[in-house]
């Protein structure tokens, strides 16, 4: 059969290849780029997704308007102290584990597979189970304080005190492996060689860490916390869930004040700019550590 | 090789097509709700309704928590995976203005005998804005506030005699929110990990602190707005309200430690396990208070009603039954509203241990006989009131939970939290346009 008439074999290289992209471009136009241009044109709207009316324009009053109010610059600080403190304990701990982990010994990689588990659980669950176990009266966490220390029952998720804290243990307990893997992947592409130098010049454990080791591990480890702290500026699951936002509104971070302005009430001009600030925020850090990143590798 | 990849991309194409193209099949109606006993018992009572049309049903049921938010999600996306929906009371406003339950008003005129119902439950259910006489729904529970309560403990002669030597009066169940609070400090024993009482302290507007706390707030004589003008300030914050909120900050002490977050799962568990004297609840979720499966205090728990102070009312709970004005089987909904409506449907409904809506149900003797709670049912229902059923009701209700529980945790004094929702509330109102 001469197949060099047939319609498949008129298209060029440079159509098909074209033919092959479509699809997906068009996947791309219609799940990323619309949404993001349209929810940017409806932060700058009166809008109800729940109600029959259309957009209107006025201008930068949703985000003025944010700016006044006290409620949001509360949720900004919350947002803050979580980042702070969950990103800077996973990385300390996240690292500390890696170093230990970094030499051979029995039952290694067993204890690295346990130790990736927690990424491997959906936030949602894990949120009910450390609901379950930070329970003030048949919580297993206040079971133990309890019987072996004497500590009286203590409201993780219900007070002031601690309600933060429940949140920032619950991604600690997440997203440190997230840590230790990647700084496990920075201490394995040290040379061998620096190190048995070093021994032979007698250097001292403290040198070797802090003019072999860190230099090789720094970049990666800047990236990994780069990747936590744009995902910590999107914790919603574990909120949603382990403390619903309160006591009051304490645990309220931006992404879970977003979901309620966007989904309980229906404010979906101002959840938008809102969602932009949050956008804004997270490129602008994200630039820094880039730059620092960036100064390192010259280095 | 060219004509492979040409094949494959043409089948992708066409799959992406077709993907979402039905076959005809025949007519399934999907009821949306929320997971719990009344929607397994809808479903199962359904078998009678398809075995005399033909028409299949299926349930969607969703935890409470999420109910709100994924009707209301798919509401806003024009389309629905539902057919009939059970929206709570309050939702009405939200679901109408938006167009997204079936105008059913004249079916309504012509099906419904409005004086065979509680007339709480055609306002609330079933017409939107109250008066208008447009409807979207017909009643379907008639859920309520109340309290339950351990028998063993309030019938022990011993604790009967100490609570008379301490209080004066016999102990009995509470027929006021001072005699309530009275009774949650006496049992009150962190030393035998026993609190007074379990109540809804969490910072969410539905199944949360706003629900339970304008039992109280209304008993107290307060009342939310006024009613033609919608001015908040004075009303809310009146002496009346303040006092309801120095009430529900001084009854938190009696509730068990870190209870803050309770809704209706923390405070059903507290009773089973045996943790509480009392606890308050939307008495639907009754079977698993008498469940021995689920509850260590099973065979010795009752129910009474929600308390007076200066006036009794008693909170409304409960949905009604809609169509969603999305689905393409209209007509088949109808039917379904028509089958459920029937005096047969409602009786084996009533015999299921559901609360009926209909009076004819409810005044029978019989009734009493299908469910603990029945007896409470029938005592509550000409006392009870609904809140904002405005499409701002979440926001409003949000802005109160989430300042009263701050204020239980001494975040606020009760005077400043009410003043403060009063502020929120007119802000929110003023935003909406109610005062032009």
């Amino acid at each position: 059969m001469d197949v060099r008439n047939t319609w498949a074999n008129r298209v060029s290289d440079r159509g098909m290849l074209y033919l092959f992209l479509l699809p997906t471009f068009g996947l791309l136009l219609f799940l990323v780029i619309f949404p993001l241009i349209w929810s940017l044109y409806l932060s700058f709207c009166e809008y109800s997704a729940n109600a029959a009316k259309p957009p209107v324009f006025v201008g930068i009053q949703n985000y003025s308007s944010l700016f006044r109010e006290k409620e949001v610059w509360d949720r900004f600080v919350t947002t803050g102290k979580f980042v702070l403190l969950a990103v800077a304990i996973e990385f300390f701990l996240g690292f500390g584990i890696a170093m230990l982990l970094n030499r051979e010994f029995y039952g290694r990689s067993l204890l690295t597979t346990l130790f990736i588990l927690p990424m491997m659980f959906s936030p949602a669950v894990i949120g009910k189970f450390f609901r379950f176990m930070m329970d003030t009266n048949w919580g297993i966490i206040n079971y133990i304080l309890g019987r072996l220390f004497g500590v009286p029952k203590i409201a993780w998720t219900t007070s002031y005190e601690y309600a933060l804290y429940s949140l920032v243990i619950t991604d600690v307990w997440i997203w440190t492996p997230f840590i230790v893997l990647l700084s496990l992947a920075g201490l394995s592409s040290v040379p061998k060689y620096l190190y048995e130098a070093a021994d032979v010049d007698r250097a001292s454990g403290w040198f070797k860490f802090r003019y072999i080791t860190l230099p090789y591990v720094a970049p990666i480890l800047i990236l990994a916390v780069l990747f936590r702290t744009m995902d910590a500026f999107r914790f919603f699951d574990v909120v949603y869930v382990l403390t619903e936002g309160g006591p009051g509104y304490a645990t309220q971070i931006i992404p879970f004040y977003i979901y309620k302005l966007a989904f309980s009430f229906w404010r979906t001009g101002k959840s938008c700019a809102l969602a932009y600030v949050l956008l804004i925020i997270i490129i602008a850090l994200s630039n820094i550590y880039i730059t620092y990143l960036n100064r390192l590798r010259r280095a | 090789m060219r004509k492979l990849s040409f094949g494959l991309l043409l089948v992708f194409l066409l799959g992406l097509v077709l993907g979402g193209v039905a076959t005809a099949e025949e007519v399934t109606l999907t009821i949306t709700w929320a997971a719990w006993a009344p929607m397994d018992t809808l479903i199962a009572l359904a078998e009678d309704f398809t075995a005399k049309t033909g028409i299949k049903v299926k349930g969607d049921p969703v935890p409470w928590p999420q109910y709100h938010d994924k009707v209301f999600t798919e509401f806003a996306s024009g389309k629905t995976s539902f057919d009939i929906v059970l929206p709570d009371s309050q939702w009405l406003g939200e679901a109408v203005v938006g167009g997204h339950l079936l105008d059913i008003t004249d079916w309504f005129n012509e099906h419904v005998k409005k004086e065979d119902f509680y007339e709480t439950f055609i306002t609330s259910y079933c017409e939107y804005p109250d008066g208008s006489g447009r409807y979207y729904g017909v009643p379907a529970l008639g859920d309520f506030f109340g309290m339950c309560y351990r028998t063993d403990l309030f019938n022990d002669p011993e604790e009967q005699k100490a609570f008379q030597e301490k209080y004066g009066y016999a102990l009995k169940v509470p027929e006021t929110w001072s005699e309530l609070k009275d009774i949650a400090e006496f049992f009150t024993r962190p030393e035998k990990n026993l609190y007074g009482v379990a109540l809804w302290h969490a910072p969410i507007p539905t199944a949360g602190l706003t629900d339970e706390f304008l039992a109280v707030f209304w008993s107290f004589g307060a009342e939310l707005w006024d009613p033609v003008t919608k001015r908040v300030k004075g009303y809310l914050n009146s002496e009346e309200g303040k006092a309801a909120a120095r009430y529900w900050v001084d009854i938190y002490k009696y509730c068990p430690p870190g209870s803050a977050n309770y809704s209706m799962d923390e405070a059903n568990t507290a009773m089973q396990q045996g943790l509480v004297a009392m606890m308050g609840t939307y008495l639907a979720f009754y079977p698993g208070l008498v469940d021995p499966n689920l509850s260590l205090v099973w065979d010795k728990v009752d129910f009474f009603p929600t308390p007076r102070e200066k006036e009794w009312y008693v909170q409304l709970g409960g949905q009604g039954m809609s169509i969603s004005a999305y689905t393409p089987y209209k007509k088949e909904a109808l039917m379904f509203l028509e089958w459920w409506l029937s005096p047969e449907t409602q009786w084996k409904w009533a015999q299921a241990g559901m609360f009926s809506c209909m009076k004819p149900i409810v005044e029978d003797d019989k009734y009493l006989e299908y469910a603990p709670v029945n007896k409470v049912a029938r005592v509550s229902y000409p006392h009870l009131k609904d809140y904002w059923e405005i499409p701002e009701y979440n926001e409003m209700g949000t802005v109160m939970a989430e300042i009263l529980n701050a204020a239980i945790l001494g975040k606020y004094t009760p005077e400043e939290a009410m003043d403060l929702i009063a502020e929120k509330h007119e802000e929110i109102l003023e935003r909406a346009g109610y005062y032009k």
